[in-house]
């Protein structure tokens, strides 16, 4: 009788794994977490009381259209390996009792040697206040962890990034700490950038032409 | 927002096969089999913030080398319950990685290439519940589980305490010293449903001291653990090491070598089971690796040496 219980569930539980294949779900490639978003969201927001996690995917969110949308405020195109549409960006909203006093977002970046993971806290606004990398593979990765490196970041907004072309801009300013690897530099800058448009997208919605 | 979601859902397609020089054509390894499944990952919150995570994770498993009505299984891989008690303390409920080891800091899961913990415990994920907590400089885990593995059983007082203290994750070097002790059963399989197959029905007497390191260092990773206790009255030892390299201009290929090596009786000589492996692997896209892997035993205790080549296509997405 167990046994004929066992193959009934099992039966129901392989055509249902077979029969979802066919079925439209949310999310596909792992995307940039925190990996430690208790001990790092306190650090960041020592007044904060707790966080809510959300996901957030372009393919949901307006799919090719607002891919394309948000290739033209980045100029540039989506790399098909680190940025696919269904890729799941983990937003965590930082709470003070019950109000909102912050964001944490991260998301991957093709960096020279591998994956940059590009995390920004910000406050409601979408002003920098954080920035740190959770990953960086570079043979000169220390330097670019460099607080002195890392600080430059701190008070910058989606505006700045906008302005990037402008040599006299807040984002200019920000000097490659690295000797050798320009590339892990210019691809920190680009990931800071999509940081920050995907929060405007998905979180404050700001909408504004560019 | 309409489109956001407090809600992580994959589907998983595990597609393995090869050729052994012991078994002919293969379809299986001790870990990964033939199989489709999904993976639930939820977040549960109140107005003030997030306090309860759950995961499920369950795979329709078929062993073409069995008759049909042994050959199809289910597995579940995870189905736990974590409670965020504060920010630094965590309970969790279910059925997950004892805690101990390099199994608590990499995903295995779906890997060809695999940590010492089969040698060491028998198996990588366990029934019972799990205390997980951050201090200023590190985190601990320490579970208490049945001692069964996959399947739910308890029998011959079966029972499994692990301990675990680290570096918190996500450290370019982490590392971390492991204790367990426990009546652990000796089974076979990964099915939960029907029961994997229990070779004794008396446990095995086990303890052990750990310790496992994992360096990112530019484009590689390298991984180390090493293992010393006792199986009933043998002393035993097992240690691995493994690199693994990612080129930096085609960052959808990795290359991984592993040495991996777990002594059965320190008072006996060549009680050892040596293996030496060769990993592939190549993203077609964020949701699609291919995999393949050369294995070589340089001894196996009690049993023929074996020469193995895998390849292994895994979905793991939309």
């Amino acid at each position: 009788m167990e046994n004929k219980t066992q193959t009934v569930i099992l039966a129901i539980f392989v055509a249902v794994s077979i029969l979802s294949f066919g079925c439209g779900a949310a999310f596909a490639a792992v995307g940039c977490e925190l990996n430690d978003p208790d001990r790092d969201i306190q650090k960041i927001f020592p007044q904060s009381t707790g966080y809510k996690t959300s996901y957030f995917t372009i393919q949901e969110a307006g799919g090719e259209k607002l891919k394309k949308e948000v290739e033209e405020k980045l100029k540039d195109v989506f790399d098909p390996l680190y940025e696919s549409l269904d890729v799941p960006y983990s937003y965590y909203t930082i709470l003070k009792g019950k109000d909102v006093i912050g964001y944490v977002h991260g998301v991957n970046q093709k960096g020279i040697y591998g994956a940059i993971q590009i995390i920004l806290a910000t406050d409601p606004e979408g002003k920098i206040i954080a920035f740190y990398y959770q990953k960086i593979s570079s043979p000169e990765a220390s330097k670019f962890r460099y607080k002195s490196f890392t600080d430059k970041f701190i008070g910058l907004t989606l505006a700045d990034f906008y302005h990037s072309d402008n040599p006299a801009g807040k984002v200019a300013d920000i000097k490659d700490p690295s000797e050798k690897n320009h590339g892990d530099f210019k691809a920190t800058i680009r990931g800071t950038k999509k940081n920050l448009i995907l929060l405007d997208t998905f979180i404050l919605k700001g909408g504004k032409s560019i | 927002m309409a489109f956001a979601s407090d809600f992580l859902f994959y589907k998983e397609l595990n597609l393995i096969g090869g050729y052994s020089r012991k078994n002919g054509w293969v379809g299986k390894t001790q870990e990964l089999s033939n199989s489709a499944g999904f993976e639930h990952y939820a977040k549960f919150s109140s107005d003030y913030g997030d306090y309860l995570t759950t995961d499920l994770q369950v795979r329709g498993a078929y062993d073409a080398n069995q008759r049909f009505s042994d050959a199809v299984s289910c597995e579940i891989h995870n189905a736990w319950a974590e409670y965020r008690v504060n920010n630094g303390l965590k309970i969790k409920g279910g059925h997950f990685e004892p805690a101990f080891g390099l199994e608590q800091v990499i995903d295995a899961h779906s890997t060809i290439l695999q940590t010492l913990v089969m040698e060491d415990i028998g198996y990588t994920k366990d029934w019972g519940v799990e205390l997980r907590g951050s201090l200023s400089g590190f985190d601990y885990w320490v579970a208490l589980q049945l001692g069964s593995g996959m399947s739910i059983r308890r029998i011959d007082s079966s029972y499994l305490v692990s301990a675990r203290v680290g570096t918190p994750a996500g450290r370019e070097f982490q590392y971390g010293i492991s204790a367990l002790c426990g009546n652990v059963l000796d089974t076979e399989g990964m099915s939960t449903f029907p029961k994997n197959h229990l070779l004794s029905d008396k446990v095995i007497l086990k303890e052990r001291i750990g310790f496992d390191c994992l360096y990112n260092w530019n484009s590689f990773v390298l991984k180390g653990e090493t293992a010393f206790g006792v199986n009933d009255n043998s002393n035993v030892i097992g240690y691995l090491v493994e690199t693994d390299y990612t080129p930096p201009r085609a960052q959808n290929w990795e290359f991984e070598t592993q040495f991996q090596s777990f002594v059965n009786d320190l008072g006996s000589s060549r009680t050892d089971n040596s293996t030496l492996s060769v990993g592939l692997s190549y993203k077609l896209s964020q949701a699609i690796t291919l995999r393949a892997a050369f294995m070589h035993d340089l001894n196996q205790y009690h049993q023929e040496r074996d020469t193995e080549f895998l390849v292994q296509f895994y979905y793991y997405g939309k």
